[in-house]
């Protein structure tokens, strides 16, 4: 490491002395070492700077300047303008307002039969379970945001599904950040045990346009035969800086389907790391960004075969405006032995100005020989003989162009399988993509 | 896939001899006396001795890259000889004064240099280690006004025209390996084409690697002028050594405007023997600039040697509708590895470039695709498409491909596709229905899979990579 990286480190330190007072309420021994033993790589690690080939095309040094402290609590008599945040097909709601757990906003659905809650009202009553499983998955040894979350987590979303337990209605995380320079850690945990089956909504959104950092972690566990659909949906304010890492590991299969929305956030990098580490498994997810003004987006995700017979479908779409910069990193890796492996992946960017600019790296990494593997890549702007083919049929230029921006986009919302969701999501797309 | 494969894979390498031959041998070491001692040697003016020093001052102050994804032990630079040239007994003056021990060693590769140069329309122009010792068809080539000759003569009778270009593409610190090449160039080929001309023959170079211990730095200037146009064709083999060798070439192409350079390479280099050992370290920086407009620079390479081939042969694409174009087949083998692809940088206007990328990896080999296609904001209606597949023979391999894509301009359209396969036993199954042997059968998918890159290649090196492709993965595959 060179000189270089040194001022980072003072946002690091700044951020260590601002968090050293906040004590961890549980007082539960093996979470206090999970902890120190973050904290202990917090110390240890750097910021990453664009010299690094992961952050190559996303330079984060601007939230060096932004060493925020934890939120105050949100005032109570404001929650009744939060509702309209919720979801009508959701009854079982969990609410964070910037990282603290609201329990009056939250909603949990009795007549289900799925343990939820956050950490600290479920942390007696399943010490056992949730210690084996939170802090397993998202590895912190080398990813100081990952460290940061897990040394500083305020709270955790817990959802365990017990086995064979089918949810119908689907599970909401709601995350709404209200304070300006404020940092929060959010943190979701997923346990689908054998055969089980939900719906869940992993929703971040923001009550005006304030500057802030969420530095969020999710681990999803599936069981054999699990199948877990989630959403996960970031509509920060357009100022806020976003961090994200989700990880999922898929047994005997299990099956993940995961859509992935970004349209907030000034700088917002989304790591997902997909492990298919049982035989059969299978994952399909899809992810839309739609970013203008300055706004950079930054996916990286990683499939991760590692027993036979796995299934990957991904597709990523971007769509660039004004001077926007969209990154996308798609790996697969075939491990050894991962034989019929069958895995596909495709990313297209949509370039709106001169300006915008999207880097696309796919990537394949492969070690079995009996698999079946493709990726493609696109980046180019509105097709002009679509256009043309509008514009015969009597309609004007620009009605066109954001017909065809909208299908761009909207082919991905229309997988999404709750309604009001799509709706709300459908609105934004369609307002982001309405030009003169 | 079973025994025949293997035994298929598992042939020695054909090229394995040593020619003894006196090699004026510089000691062991590099440092700024090596450098003047070469330059002296050579008997080189200010100006290329000044290039020197800068490049060996940038490599002191470069590091070896880490980013690449092959691996080798460390190298001691200072354990390398920087210079070996063949004795030179006297001046020569026709085909029958060259060395006989040198001719035949030709004999032994296959060619026979003055017959099938002539047959075969070529203009060979020999490298035996570091120097050249013996030039043909010069004179017809000399009547079109077409220069072709090793640097080192050029830098004597050409010297402005060497001085204008050496380097342009290839800056001197480029990159770690560049800057050596830069230091310690010993001998390559130069090749000037004069406006309007079109090379009535395809140009050609034999490359070979002999003394144990020597690394071979060449470097290689194609200037073809406005209207000018050249096939270049590179043929490698090399002797069969335990210790690595490091060839660290630089290859510079510029193209003015309307003019068509093709440089096509067959790379057959020692790969180490089963295990792994040995073998030739290719690290070589290929660059093309495509100045002028309607310029074109296309590059076709069959990889099939090598314990390590780690090349990118890149367009620059500056000139308005310049066209760049990258083909390339990737063979590996036993314990080799290959981080291979091109670099497409698209700067004028309505530039265009294609990129197909074929591996082959079988044994316990590695083999990786890295390729950038960056669309700079300048580069309206640019467009780029590319195809990079891999197949995989055996459990024991692997194939990788990161392709990295940058667009800065939204008129840019660029595609990219990938895909990995095997050779299944339902279509070994279905040639066997039709009376085609487990070995036949392979050898006609291979040839299949790699069929629109062999099309890029002149007509006799096509048929050269096809037989080449067939007896590397002889038994790999059963």
């Amino acid at each position: 490491m060179t000189l270089m990286t040194l001022p980072n480190n003072d946002y690091i330190n700044s951020l260590v002395q601002r968090w050293g007072a906040y004590s961890v309420t549980e007082n539960i021994a093996w979470l206090d070492q999970l902890r120190s033993d973050a904290l202990h790589c917090v110390n240890r690690l750097r910021m990453p700077t664009s010299h690094m080939e992961t952050w190559r095309f996303t330079d984060i040094s601007p939230l060096t300047k932004l060493s925020f402290p934890e939120a105050s609590l949100f005032p109570r008599d404001q929650y009744a303008q939060l509702a309209r945040f919720f979801l009508s097909e959701s009854e079982n709601r969990l609410v964070f307002i910037d990282g603290h757990y609201v329990a009056e906003l939250s909603h949990i659905d009795s007549s289900e039969r799925i343990i939820q809650g956050n950490l600290s009202s479920l942390i007696l009553s399943h010490n056992q379970l949730i210690s084996s499983y939170l802090g397993k998955l998202a590895q912190f040894e080398d990813d100081l945001f990952t460290a940061l979350n897990t040394a500083f987590m305020q709270d955790c979303a817990c959802v365990i599904l017990p086995r064979n337990v089918s949810v119908a209605k689907p599970i909401h995380l709601l995350f709404i950040s209200t304070q300006s320079e404020t940092t929060s850690y959010p943190r979701c945990l997923v346990v689908a045990e054998t055969g089980s089956r939900a719906s869940i909504i992993e929703d971040y959104i923001a009550t005006n346009e304030n500057v802030y950092v969420t530095h969020s972690v999710a681990e999803f566990f599936l069981a054999d035969s699990a199948s877990v659909d989630h959403y996960r949906i970031q509509c920060d304010s357009d100022q806020a800086f976003h961090i994200a890492n989700h990880v999922v590991r898929l047994s005997k299969s299990s099956c993940y389907t995961g859509i992935n929305i970004t349209f907030g956030a000034q700088i917002s990098r989304f790591n997902q790391r997909i492990e298919l580490s049982g035989e059969g498994a299978e994952c399909s997810i899809e992810g839309f960004t739609l970013i203008s003004g300055h706004q950079l987006a930054d996916t990286h995700t990683f499939i991760d075969h590692i027993k036979p017979q796995g299934k990957s479908r991904q597709v990523h779409k971007c769509i660039a405006d004004a001077s926007a910069h969209g990154v996308f990193n798609g790996a697969v890796m075939v491990r050894p032995h991962a034989q019929q492996t069958d895995s596909a992946q495709m990313s297209r960017g949509l370039l709106l100005t001169d300006k915008a600019h999207i880097d696309a790296k796919p990537q394949l990494e492969i070690f079995a020989d009996n698999v079946k593997c493709s990726h493609g890549a696109t980046v180019g702007q509105l097709n002009k003989e679509e256009i043309f083919y509008l514009r015969s049929r009597g309609i004007s230029e620009s009605v066109a162009r954001n017909l065809l921006t909208y299908a761009f986009g909207g082919e991905i919302i229309d997988h999404i399988a709750v309604p009001s969701l799509k709706t709300r999501l459908e609105e934004t797309v369609l307002l982001r993509t309405q030009f003169a | 896939m079973s025994a025949l494969l293997q035994n298929l894979v598992n042939r020695p390498y054909k090229h394995g001899f040593v020619t003894e031959i006196e090699s004026d041998i510089a000691p062991k070491g590099l440092n700024e006396e090596t450098i003047r001692m070469i330059s002296a040697k050579k008997n080189e003016p200010d100006w290329l001795l000044s290039f020197r020093l800068r490049a060996y001052e940038k490599w002191l102050s470069m590091t070896e890259p880490q980013w690449q994804n092959v691996t080798y032990p460390k190298i001691n630079f200072q354990d390398i000889s920087y210079y070996s040239a063949p004795k030179p007994k006297k001046k020569l003056a026709s085909m029958d004064e060259v060395d006989p021990e040198l001719l035949r060693t030709f004999e032994k590769l296959g060619v026979p240099l003055h017959e099938r140069a002539a047959l075969a329309g070529v203009a060979v122009d020999v490298i035996f280690d570091s120097v050249s010792v013996a030039t043909t068809f010069k004179e017809k080539l000399a009547e079109v006004g077409i220069i072709f000759c090793s640097i080192s003569e050029a830098v004597q009778n050409y010297p402005e025209l060497v001085q204008k270009y050496l380097g342009s593409v290839v800056p001197v610190g480029d990159n770690f390996y560049a800057a050596l090449n830069s230091a310690v160039f010993t001998d390559g080929s130069f090749c000037y084409i004069p406006e309007g001309v079109k090379c009535p023959m395809d140009l050609s170079t034999y490359f070979r690697i002999n003394t144990e211990g020597s690394g071979q730095f060449e470097r290689t200037l194609i200037i073809a002028e406005n209207g000018a146009s050249v096939s270049y064709l590179e043929g490698c083999t090399a002797p069969r050594f335990d210790t690595n060798q490091l060839h660290a070439a630089v290859v510079e192409l510029i193209a003015l405007d309307n003019a068509e350079i093709k440089y096509s390479t067959v790379q057959n280099w020692y790969a180490g023997d089963e295990k792994g050992v040995g073998g030739i370290y290719n690290f070589v920086t290929k660059r093309g600039l495509a100045k002028g407009i309607n310029s074109r620079i296309s590059w076709t390479q069959v990889e099939t040697g090598s314990a390590i081939t780690w090349k990118y042969p890149s367009c620059i694409l500056r000139g308005e509708n310049s066209v760049g174009e990258f083909y390339s087949v990737a063979v590996t083998n036993n314990y080799q590895q290959a981080d291979t692809g091109t670099k497409m940088i698209h700067i004028g206007k309505n530039t265009r470039s294609t990129i197909v990328s074929k591996g082959i990896s079988a044994g316990h080999s590695n083999s990786s695709y890295r390729g950038l296609v960056r669309i700079a904001p300048t580069a309206e209606n640019a467009r780029n498409y590319s195809q990079c597949d891999s197949m995989l023979i055996g459990d024991q391999c692997g194939a990788n491909t990161f392709p990295y894509i940058q667009v800065h301009n939204n008129s840019a359209v660029v595609e990219h596709e990938a895909s990995t396969s095997k050779i299944g036993e339902d279509q070994l199954f279905y040639f066997a229905q039709r009376g085609i042997g487990a070995e036949e059968a392979v050898s006609m998918i291979i040839n299949g899979f790699c069929k629109e890159v062999f099309q890029q290649l002149p007509m006799e090196f096509a048929v050269e990579a096809t037989k080449l492709l067939s007896f590397k993965l002889e038994g790999s595959v059963g």
